[in-house]
């Protein structure tokens, strides 16, 4: 089973890459990581959230809400300088796990 | 189509926080199950179907209560970052510094005096002291990369010590040959001089020494032995 740190490191790396790409509300945030990931990493709402919160109590995001097309209320969320600042090291950090574990398997399978 | 802003605020119930921060969770979260619905039922779904599919996206209402009332209330990190990366190594780096010049000096060791004319200031070194500096610098580096910090921040720590008697000469020195109406002006030119190079530059490139050698020794520590998952 994975372990909560690393499904909390994979999850934050995923929110901050998206929001890389521009801000986003909660629901099209979940839908653009399971599109983008092909359905590997999926977020319930549950698994969101307090993840969300979480990130902003941090300072790597941040949420204001804005009024969509459809006049329907939304909150956005933003990625901060101190969350850009975050993602370059994650991923090099989760770069560098992959890649170890890559091949940590590739020598037990030899 | 359901209420979903109440359905949230009664699943919801007895979420600790101010009313309005209340109100913006429920909002929130009602807006994201409108959405998921909306979406299922876009997808051809029936209406019982879709809103069987959108509920199961949290099994358990009172754990998610529990969560996000924890992430939206406590701080995990009492210290921010820059805290933990800068001002805290920073700190306990000029501490340090500070402790070694005393003992140095309690123990009478004797500075060596430059002369660099008849009746201006002179340079002071504490040799003893600038050869200790690179330890104090090698701890506030340690520090500061522990805590996460980039290589600039890590180096910043470092020389933190110089850091607040270079902003004050470089303030005291303009203003010094503005005021110095009496004096002679290279007097005080070569006093601002002897200053910063005895009380910022030779310190703190003794601390940088000590910073730099711990940086590439972390470095070189942590491409050997990969990451922790701490």
């Amino acid at each position: 089973m994975i372990g909560a740190g690393v499904k909390r490191g994979t999850a934050e790396l995923a929110i901050l890459s998206v929001l890389e790409e521009g801000p986003l509300h909660g629901y099209e945030m979940a839908r653009r990581i399971e599109e983008q990931t092909k359905g590997a990493l999926r977020f319930t709402l549950a698994a969101l959230y307090p993840m969300l919160y979480r990130m902003e109590q941090r300072g790597w995001i941040r949420g204001a809400w804005e009024t969509s097309q459809s006049g329907r209320r939304k909150r956005c969320y933003r990625l901060t300088p101190a969350g850009k600042k975050k993602l370059s090291p994650l991923r090099k950090e989760w770069a560098e796990l992959f890649g170890a574990l890559k091949r940590l398997t590739k020598v037990a399978h030899a | 189509m359901p209420d979903w802003q109440e359905l949230v605020r009664k699943r919801l119930s007895g979420l600790k926080l101010g009313s309005a921060e209340r109100e913006e969770v429920h909002a929130e979260l009602a807006v994201h199950l409108e959405e998921s619905y909306e979406s299922l039922r876009t997808k051809g779904l029936p209406e019982q179907a879709a809103m069987q599919q959108t509920l199961a996206q949290v099994a358990d209402w009172q754990d998610l209560r529990r969560e996000i009332q924890i992430a939206r209330t406590v701080k995990e990190n009492l210290m921010n970052d820059r805290v933990r990366q800068l001002w805290l190594p920073g700190l306990l780096t000029f501490a340090l510094s500070m402790g070694l010049l005393e003992l140095v000096q309690k123990f009478g060791a004797r500075p060596i005096v430059l002369d660099l004319d008849k009746g201006t200031p002179v340079l002071m070194f504490y040799t003893p002291w600038l050869l200790a500096l690179p330890l104090a610098g090698a701890l506030g580096a340690y520090l500061s990369k522990r805590a996460g910090g980039s290589a600039r921040i890590v180096l910043a720590s470092s020389i933190f010590p110089v850091l607040p008697f270079g902003v004050v000469f470089m303030i005291a020195g303009p203003v010094g040959l503005v005021i110095s109406h009496s004096l002679a002006h290279h007097i005080v030119t070569a006093a601002f001089f002897s200053m910063s190079v005895g009380w910022v530059l030779a310190p703190g490139i003794a601390l940088l020494v000590g910073g730099f050698l711990m940086q590439l020794l972390i470095s070189r520590r942590s491409s050997t032995h990969g990451i922790s998952m701490s």
